[in-house]
């Protein structure tokens, strides 16, 4: 009986382009809009996860195998597997549902989201959203 | 043969329960409905039968787990289960929404 598709939690996408990717809820709509009658959120996502950095890397190397690449999504709440886990990143300015009218838009807020994401996973904060789920 | 005569018992008293629901109160059938259901916070009790699904299982009561919703495994299958709704189809698992006249959300989540 509590709500707990809120943002900032982390969940797994279950279908499309993205299946099996940990992305992390910005915005939900429970109650649908005009254009999507279905309960939905934004989600922003990890499209490349970080690679696995070994005591033999260089620096270069480990900045390199450190990236990340993220996505934004709006997303139906049946296509989401909810986690125990939460992200709190505050990107709530920065992925709007306006952002993702355009492609340039989109362009940058992503860009925004992979610094935030790659600043956070340097910090060794919330290692399990940043594992590749295996499957 | 003290215990099985308690255990026989408290399935009637789940099945008159259950029924009572059905009459009186609100509740979804079905797999799809029941996420749905825990997802905008309106369920209050989830009813699995014993032959589900392994997987849908152990997701419906990770949902549940989230949602801070009872989950009761009901002792019968699906066929039993929607007998005891009162329905001519087989139901693996439903969710209670409003449970009406029926006490059944105060007795059992002694369950999980």
């Amino acid at each position: 009986m509590v709500k707990f598709l809120k943002p900032g939690k982390a969940v797994i996408i279950l279908n499309g382009r993205f299946a099996g990717r940990k992305a992390v809820i910005i915005r939900s709509f429970d109650d649908g809009t005009r254009d999507r009658p279905y309960g939905h959120c934004l989600v922003a996502g990890i499209a490349k996860y970080p690679r696995k950095v070994i005591r033999k890397d260089s620096a270069k190397k480990t900045a390199k195998k450190s990236r990340v690449k993220a996505f934004l999504k709006v997303v139906n709440y049946t296509h989401i597997m909810p986690t125990r886990y939460t992200l709190d990143v505050d990107l709530k300015e920065i992925v709007t549902l306006d952002a993702l009218q355009s492609r340039d838009k989109k362009v940058t807020a992503c860009k925004e989201t992979k610094a935030r994401f790659e600043e956070r996973f340097k910090t060794g904060k919330n290692r399990w959203f940043f594992t590749k789920l295996r499957f | 043969m003290a215990p099985v005569k308690k255990a026989k018992k408290s399935t009637e008293s789940i099945n008159n329960r259950l029924a009572l629901v059905m009459k009186s109160g609100k509740y979804t059938l079905g797999y799809k409905t029941v996420l749905r259901s825990l997802r905008n916070s309106k369920g209050k009790l989830v009813i699995i039968a014993n032959n589900c699904p392994p997987l849908r299982k152990s997701e419906i009561e990770y949902y549940a787990m989230l949602g801070k919703v009872g989950v009761h495994h009901f002792n019968g299958n699906n066929v039993d289960l929607g007998t005891a709704c009162g329905k001519y189809f087989r139901v693996c698992c439903l969710s209670i929404i409003d449970p009406g006249d029926s006490d059944i959300i105060k007795s059992l989540p002694g369950d999980h």
